[in-house]
């Protein structure tokens, strides 16, 4: 009896400090609750998430998904989870349909470890809702020993129109970035809504298919362009970093047209069932240790300042790879905006009658 | 017999739950439109008409329905063969030529298509024949199970007889066993061409990703477009097609039962 008291009134003493250091909340308080999270694929360092379990005596359910427009789908139907990683503009979606909490200030307290380039974003003016994961720019990855380098950058996403790559070219089968290619290769807005300029955009999209018969992939694009299958292939800067540290004949091709720069962020649903522990997981995720192993892992370019700086800088894991840090201050590059809810059905179908064509 | 009946009332139970019920809901979204997010019981044929009248979305009809029907012809062609080699041999080497046939089959459809992805990878080949070989891979086993079944029945005096009659070997094959083992052929043929025309996974990963079928198309308005009516009209058509073609093959199976 007196043995267990000694033990829990030193459990106490030892927990003491811990209490005072952190604000807000409890360190012990989570112990054996369970955390769901909703990431994309292929976009963590499992290690992280350990660690994290082990820290704080939880579980973490830990589930992928592969797109945006699946997730919102599911979010519909009533699915919830404590932490979601939806972009820009499915969260611009979620918080105008009320899906998402506010972050609570008093435990994310290490907002001012974002990087300039993902804070106070247009989709999330204060970061009232999300702290941004990973950032990224969509671009070409091409094989310089096939396409010279001066050849690739004075037409940018013309090398879609280009019929001397037909049967070599890989694209990126996601209906928005397919038709955001086509708008800014014709000059137009990646968020038009202009009747005329989505069928020019359609048209471009036909001619493409048409002249190089490309094949239309998603994660698989990245070891296949490693291993040098085809000659380019439309990819998001991330994964061209992968490809670029993988394949040392690969370069990254961000078209002069403009592109669009994705903000990846982490968000609570309004209906979490663990929404502290979730904030608690958010801190966890931006702070430095996290963000560089998970960036180190992934090849995304980290939300974390320190982070970007210290791994594209000397010495650091993608010192040189020219596709690490994303291109900021482009005029021509623009952030998604959520579309009117007739486009966001129009789109995908228009995309499938070209895929299908 | 009354008690008996009442065992199957779980079974019953599921299949209004799990297959009757979303039957219904897919026929319901087929026929409806969808508003701002809410579903308005609106009747329509739109979804019917737009996938009829968009030459599209018709060659794709058309490429599924190819390929299942080359599918399965090459499924027999190689399939009754091999069924015939196995129930020829003892006894016991059948049973060991099985167990070796359904082994593969064993294995996830997933990991199968992979390692095909893996090999065809190397050749320079039309997608349209890499989806074809993974298809005739994969559902070769049923086929030759289903036939291999059939003849195995088969009563061996048949032939004898055939024999004494003054038939000779490829004579005996033509009107004994090849007629005797029709139904054999035609529950193989269910048990390939339904699956093959609704299938999306091995397009998707053989075809190298520029080759769209029926099965791709329903994914893609159900988990892209989040349009579930479109969606579901596609799905109707399949399923009609599909009921279309079992009539078809019962209709078969009678006339050459009556033989």
């Amino acid at each position: 009896m007196k043995k267990t008291l000694l033990v829990m009134l030193a459990l106490c003493l030892a927990l003491l400090p811990a209490m005072g250091l952190t604000e807000g909340f409890d360190p012990k308080e989570f112990e054996g609750t369970t955390l769901n999270v909703y990431n994309w694929g292929e976009y963590v360092d499992m290690d992280v998430i350990r660690s994290f379990e082990k820290e704080y005596g939880v579980r973490v359910n830990y589930k992928t998904y592969e797109s945006n427009e699946y997730l919102w789908l599911q979010m519909q139907s009533g699915d919830a989870w404590d932490v979601i990683v939806p972009s820009d503009y499915m969260i611009e979606r979620l918080i105008a349909a009320n899906m998402l909490q506010p972050l609570d200030k008093s435990i994310v307290t290490n907002l001012d470890q974002l990087a300039e380039g993902v804070r106070n974003q247009g989709y999330d003016p204060d970061n009232t809702y999300s702290v941004p994961y990973f950032w990224q720019t969509m671009g070409i990855v091409y094989d310089t020993t096939k396409i010279p380098e001066e050849e690739m950058e004075a037409q940018g996403w013309e090398a879609y129109q280009n019929a001397s790559y037909a049967g070599h070219a890989y694209f990126y089968d996601s209906s928005r970035d397919a038709f955001m290619i086509a708008e800014k290769t014709l000059g137009y807005s990646a968020n038009t809504t202009d009747e005329a300029q989505i069928n020019e955009a359609y048209e471009w999209l036909r001619k493409m298919n048409a002249t190089l018969q490309p094949s239309y992939v998603t994660d698989e694009v990245i070891d296949s362009m490693a291993e040098g299958l085809k000659w380019m292939a439309v990819v998001y800067s991330g994964d061209a970093a992968y490809i670029l540290g993988e394949n040392e004949d690969m370069a990254y091709c961000v078209p002069h047209q403009g592109t669009n720069i994705a903000v990846d962020a982490m968000v609570i649903p309004a209906n979490a069932k663990n929404p502290k522990l979730a904030n608690v997981f958010i801190k966890y995720m931006l702070d430095y240790d996290a963000s560089k192993a998970n960036s180190i892992e992934v090849g995304y370019a980290s939300a974390n300042a320190q982070v970007l700086a210290e791994l594209s800088g000397p010495g650091g894991e993608y010192e040189g790879n020219a596709a690490y840090v994303p291109r900021a201050g482009y005029e021509k590059d623009e952030v998604y905006v959520d579309l009117p809810a007739d486009w966001q059905a129009r789109q995908p179908d228009l995309w499938a009658k070209v895929m299908a064509e | 017999m009354k008690s008996f009946f009442r065992m199957s009332y779980p079974y019953l139970l599921w299949i209004a739950l799990f297959i009757v019920a979303p039957m219904i809901m897919i026929l319901l979204y087929a026929v409806t439109r969808s508003g701002n997010g809410t579903i308005t019981f609106s009747f329509t044929l739109e979804n019917f008409s737009r996938f009829l009248s968009d030459p599209t979305f018709l060659r794709v009809l058309w490429t599924s329905l190819r390929i299942a029907l080359l599918t399965t012809v090459f499924c027999i062609l190689i399939g009754y063969p091999a069924a015939l080699f196995i129930a020829n041999l003892p006894e016991r080497r059948q049973t060991l030529m099985i167990l070796l046939l359904t082994l593969p089959m064993w294995i996830n459809m997933l990991l199968k298509t992979y390692a095909w992805r893996g090999i065809l990878m190397n050749f320079e080949l039309e997608s349209e024949i890499k989806v074809f070989i993974g298809m005739v891979y994969d559902f070769l086993p049923y086929m030759i199970i289903q036939i291999h079944t059939a003849i195995a029945k088969l009563d061996r005096n048949l032939l004898v007889a055939a024999y004494d009659l003054g038939a000779n070997r490829w004579k005996t094959f033509l009107k004994v066993t090849l007629p005797l083992s029709v139904p054999g052929i035609i529950s193989g043929i269910t048990l390939v061409f339904l699956p093959a025309v609704s299938s999306f996974v091995i397009p998707k990963l053989l075809g190298g990703g520029n080759y769209v079928l029926i099965g791709n198309l329903i994914e893609t308005y159900f988990l892209v477009a989040g349009d579930w009516n479109f969606g579901s009209a596609i799905s109707l058509i399949m399923a009609l097609i599909i009921i279309g073609s079992m009539y078809l093959t019962k209709k078969l199976d009678r006339s050459a039962g009556e033989e």
